[in-house]
């Protein structure tokens, strides 16, 4: 398995291209990826979008293509933090793994996902990356859980189950998540009623 | 129900309160303007000290207190002109002397490292010796004629026990080692040899125990107004 | 104690990072980054922070850190404004026993001082309630760096100064932002967030008009002085509408809260300028980066010209 990242060398932003290999070779070879990875940093914005390309061909690499915002430690601006890069990288390497593991055939692609089954997939990936040992703060992806179907007992639920799942096939995880906007949340809901 | 125009007694049998005081018009004007440049003091410190200090719960409850201090200079500030004092900045001043040292003493730490400082300086000894203070008034001055100075010391009693009680509990989490209990009660024993010079924040007499009988008390505690 | 307490003195414990106004300024990204165009490519023309953004969530919890050290910032402003100026109607009881500061002669008047500790214990409710908020939005103290220009606005040594750049320009600020972040929260459904940011808008609304209130009284015989002030405003108003974070237009991710501001006590003038410049701001990132990209198309011409 081959990772490249690219740039080699950055100016705007400190960022350490042996490190961000080193990540993803740890998350490849944890998550059983077998095929060669790019990550394509663009370091002129702060913006922490990434997006992962999955390709059908064999031969060909996953490629991901990250702003600067996504390995970025927001405690310092501009200089990388390990955990984050783990974290963002991990996120797109399990969509991609599922993708190529079978039992995800009907997901639409990455850019067609509504917001709900995105944050779906992100807690199913993120309950994963911390059963790897990458520190995540749980709160955090419960929160965008919580956005994107409701703030209920029965969508925490749903939260939780996703978080502790492992093989779960596209349908499983789209049910858990239509489950969950289905309970929704009434609008203007009242604290303490 | 009993018959509405059948006299009854003006005071109620319940209500024990007494008409004699220990202070007349002129002395709680005293001690309430004393009062007022010490709250001023006080919150003028807490509100100084917020950027100074790294914690951030001691920084939120300095940020609170302050405003509570403020509150209760405003409200001895208004009680001034009610005591024939219509210029109520005439009396807002210090007890004498040595309590101008104690407050510049108190307010003299300043770097991050020294928070410990900062609250002995309040909560072990200035609010202690307000509550004090503010005690023997509320217990001798006349139930009925000065019942607003009365009230105003209840509800600023409240306040001051609960800042107090904060303010301990925060300095039982900061001290954690055997120094840090020396440097508390060190400072705490520069700042209360201060007050001792001062007499309290009225100046002697303020708990009503004149302490005249230290040479070394009353040598400092030139009372700005002649007062007791 | 001293009298006036310098920004890089902050105190704070180990999770937190400061940056200042400069520093920020200073990373090459935020011109060259084309966060605008960007953005556009996946939100149009909107960048109102609302749940529908790809981005909202994490978008909101850095919101909501920023605001979390801003009413730190603003809790220490105000208190400083209580300790660093004497009282102009009671002699002798400046904090350094001066009649006045003896560099520049201010004072304040007592109730304005008694003002800014109300500031100081609603500031340090507003920290309380972000502290309990970042946690519901799965954020760690001191998680983004935190920019101190909030304080800077507050160090002058003219009060009048402060009221203006604080009270009036940043708290002015606040009611645009929490008004962005309620409105998030009361879309998303988050009964938290709405509850709190209505609580907090409030007592911001209080505090820009206490600064209006102030401002009129205490140069109400001096024109000048006002003139300085107002200018100070515009100066921290722009410098916070920088790269066009906040206007009318839906562009700018945090809007402009009109009606809250008019209950604050701007007129509709200072409105209608605030709007002005935000808008101008925005322009002028819009316009940097067309420029900086135009430059960068014209050196990649020029190199496979003579390549």
């Amino acid at each position: 398995m081959n990772i490249t990242v690219t740039p080699a060398t950055f100016s705007y932003v400190e960022f350490d291209a042996d490190l961000t290999t080193r990540v993803a070779r740890e998350l490849a070879a944890s998550m059983g990826l077998d095929r060669d990875v790019r990550i394509e940093i663009d370091e002129t914005t702060p913006l922490a979008k990434i997006i992962v390309d999955v390709p059908t061909a064999a031969n060909e690499p996953i490629v991901v293509h990250a702003d600067s915002g996504a390995f970025e430690d927001t405690r310092r601006p501009r200089r990388q933090s390990e955990n984050t890069t783990a974290t963002s990288l991990g996120r797109v390497l399990y969509r991609a793994t599922d993708r190529l593991q079978g039992g995800f055939g009907e997901a639409p692609a990455d850019g067609e996902l509504t917001l709900a089954q995105m944050a779906a997939w992100e807690t199913y990936s993120v309950g994963r990356l911390a059963r790897l040992g990458i520190p995540v703060n749980q709160q955090r992806w419960r929160y965008n859980f919580r956005n994107r179907h409701g703030f209920s007992d029965a969508g925490d639920e749903s939260f939780a189950l996703l978080w502790s799942s492992d093989g779960l096939t596209w349908g499983e995880l789209q049910a858990i998540s239509e489950r969950a906007i289905s309970v929704g949340t009434p609008a203007r809901a009242q604290v303490g009623t | 129900m009993a018959d509405p125009y059948k006299p009854r007694a003006p005071i109620a049998p319940w209500d024990r309160r007494e008409l004699p005081g220990l202070f007349d018009v002129e002395e709680s004007a005293r001690r309430i303007g004393n009062y007022t440049w010490a709250e001023m003091k006080l919150f003028e410190a807490l509100g100084g000290w917020v950027a100074t200090v790294p914690e951030l719960d001691v920084k939120m409850r300095l940020g609170t207190h302050c405003y509570k201090h403020a509150w209760h200079a405003e409200l001895w500030h208004k009680r001034l002109p009610e005591l024939r004092e219509m210029n109520p900045d005439r009396l807002t001043e210090p007890a004498n002397d040595a309590m101008v040292q104690f407050v510049e003493a108190m307010t003299e730490p300043e770097a991050p490292e020294l928070t410990i400082e900062k609250l002995v300086g309040v909560y072990r000894v200035f609010i202690p010796h307000f509550v004090a203070a503010y005690t023997f008034h509320k217990n001798n001055t006349s139930q009925i004629t000065d019942a607003p100075t009365i009230r105003s010391l209840q509800f600023i009693l409240q306040d001051e026990h609960d800042d107090w009680r904060e303010g301990e509990m925060l300095l039982q989490s900061l001290i954690e080692t055997p120094e840090e209990v020396d440097r508390a009660t060190a400072h705490q024993a520069r700042l209360q040899k201060l007050m001792l010079q001062a007499g309290g924040i009225a100046g002697p007499g303020s708990i009503g125990m004149n302490p005249t009988t230290s040479a070394s008390a009353t040598a400092g505690a030139t009372n700005r107004n002649g007062g007791h | 104690m001293r009298t006036y307490f310098p920004v890089e003195e902050l105190a704070r414990d180990e999770r937190f990072s400061k940056v200042n106004m400069r520093e920020r300024m200073a990373d090459p990204r935020t011109l060259a980054g084309d966060s605008a165009t960007t953005t556009r490519k996946s939100r149009g023309n909107n960048n109102r922070l609302v749940p529908s953004r790809r981005d909202a969530t994490d978008a909101a919890r850095a919101l909501m850190h920023g605001i979390f050290v801003g009413e730190i910032q603003a809790l220490e402003g105000a208190g400083r404004t209580c300790h660093d100026f004497a009282v102009s109607n009671v002699p002798g009881t400046g904090p350094s026993g001066a009649d006045s500061d003896p560099t520049t002669g201010n004072t304040v008047p007592f109730a304005l001082k008694l003002d800014m500790a109300r500031q100081a214990w609603d500031e340090a409710r507003h920290v309380e309630i972000s502290v309990k908020l970042s946690d519901w939005m799965g954020t760690e103290i001191g998680q983004f760096a935190e920019n101190t220009v909030l304080f800077e606005a507050a160090c002058s040594t003219d009060p009048v100064l402060r009221l203006a750049g604080v009270n009036r320009a940043l708290e002015g600020l606040a009611i645009d932002v929490f008004t962005t972040m309620k409105d998030f929260g009361d879309l998303a459904g988050d009964p938290y967030l709405e509850f709190c940011e209505d609580w907090m808008l409030a007592d911001e609304v209080t505090h820009v008009k206490m600064g209006s209130d102030w401002l009129r009284k205490v140069t109400e015989n001096d024109p000048d002085r006002r003139k300085k002030a107002l200018d100070f405003q515009n100066v921290v108003d722009k410098l916070f509408s920088y790269g066009g974070t906040r206007s009318d237009s839906e562009e700018s991710p945090i809007g402009l809260a009109r009606r809250f501001r008019e209950l604050a006590g701007f007129s509709d003038a200072e409105v209608a300028d605030i709007a002005a410049v935000s808008l101008a701001a925005l322009d002028e990132r819009k316009s940097s980066v067309a420029k900086m990209r135009d430059q960068a198309v014209t050196e990649m011409a020029d190199q496979l010209g003579t390549a």
